[in-house]
């Protein structure tokens, strides 16, 4: 009777945790975590493969460019669309032009961009973008919007663009 | 004896739903911490561009991650590269020995495997983010992905 008296005595201690210092470190982890807690804007990107600038290439069993004085077309025979994009001294666009042609605005810019890509006829599979050093990287990136969200008669994005640097004016 | 019992009572609160409760705060920022968020110098103001698309690093083996401030200076992890040639040219020479694992015939002027981000603020001149273009290309690299916020994402 003595015997089992004693062993229920034992059997009712608790082991107590002590939770103040487990809670103490959790608070400190805690205080690390939101005071190197920086939430970055949601950024997107523009994916590009930048090849270095080149001559305008000339298309593989294609009339060479300028080989011919009967060829009245100066896109025929080269496979790389030239864009011209100057910049004035605030960074804004002062002109445009689309091989050798003026573009009035970034709106006709878009169209002519996309269905010249689009045409199987035409060839082109990238693009040369002649940039002013004045302009700013904000307009620069609309013509890059402009020519990456054109398709080429593939389906496929164009994806493959070069810049070149024109001196800025006096 | 019932008054001596009273005053050895203490009143000890219960920790362990405010541990639960820390607990669930520690994972929910250990979840939502992004450690790549240092590379990234978030003074710059991006452009906004309707055909950025959000990231996606699957295909990318390695990233080389270079902040361009409207004066053309070169930010990384908070230090400003003075030399960007240089800089450029070593984090190449780095690029290649990690390419080399996966490919060892890659030779040095070969078309590196790294994709180069840049994030440029919207204000640079051309020339000076020309710069940081012609070096990287001169080092080998030709996968670039240029930061920007889409429309939708601007608040």
């Amino acid at each position: 009777m003595r015997y089992h008296r004693r062993k229920r005595r034992n059997s009712h201690q608790e082991v107590e945790l002590n939770l103040a210092a487990m809670l103490d470190m959790a608070f400190q982890l805690l205080t690390f975590f939101i005071l190197t807690f920086r939430p970055a804007p949601v950024e997107g990107q523009v994916q590009l493969r930048l090849p270095p600038p080149k001559p305008v290439t000339v298309l593989k069993n294609a009339q060479e460019a300028g080989s011919s004085a009967d060829n009245t077309n100066p896109l025929q025979g080269v496979n790389s669309l030239v864009i011209t994009v100057l910049g004035r001294k605030d960074g804004s666009i002062e002109g445009i032009s689309l091989g050798e042609s003026t573009v009035p605005n970034l709106g006709v810019l878009e169209t002519r961009v996309h269905s010249l890509l689009a045409n199987e006829g035409t060839g082109f599979d990238q693009v040369v973008v002649q940039v002013g050093s004045d302009l700013h990287y904000d307009q620069l990136m609309r013509v890059i919007d402009i020519c990456t969200r054109a398709k080429l008669p593939n389906g496929e994005r164009l994806s493959k663009l070069s810049f070149v640097e024109l001196p800025s004016g006096p | 004896m019932s008054a001596s019992m009273s005053h050895e009572a203490s009143a000890e609160p219960n920790l362990t739903p405010m541990l639960d409760m820390v607990f669930q705060l520690i994972t929910f920022f250990m979840l939502v911490i992004n450690f790549k968020s240092a590379a990234m110098d978030l003074k710059l103001r991006l452009p906004v561009v309707g055909s950025a698309r959000p990231v996606d690093t699957k295909g990318a083996d390695e990233l080389l991650v270079l902040n361009v401030d409207a004066q053309g200076n070169l930010n990384v992890y908070g230090e400003q590269k003075k030399d960007v040639s240089r800089y450029i040219a070593q984090e190449a020479q780095a690029s290649l020995l990690v390419a080399r694992r996966k490919n060892p015939g890659i030779q040095s002027g070969d078309d590196l495997p790294t994709q180069v981000v840049i994030r440029a603020d919207k204000g640079t001149p051309f020339r000076l983010l020309n710069k940081v273009i012609l070096a990287c290309q001169a080092n080998g690299y030709r996968k670039f992905a240029l930061k920007a916020l889409n429309k939708a994402l601007e608040p």
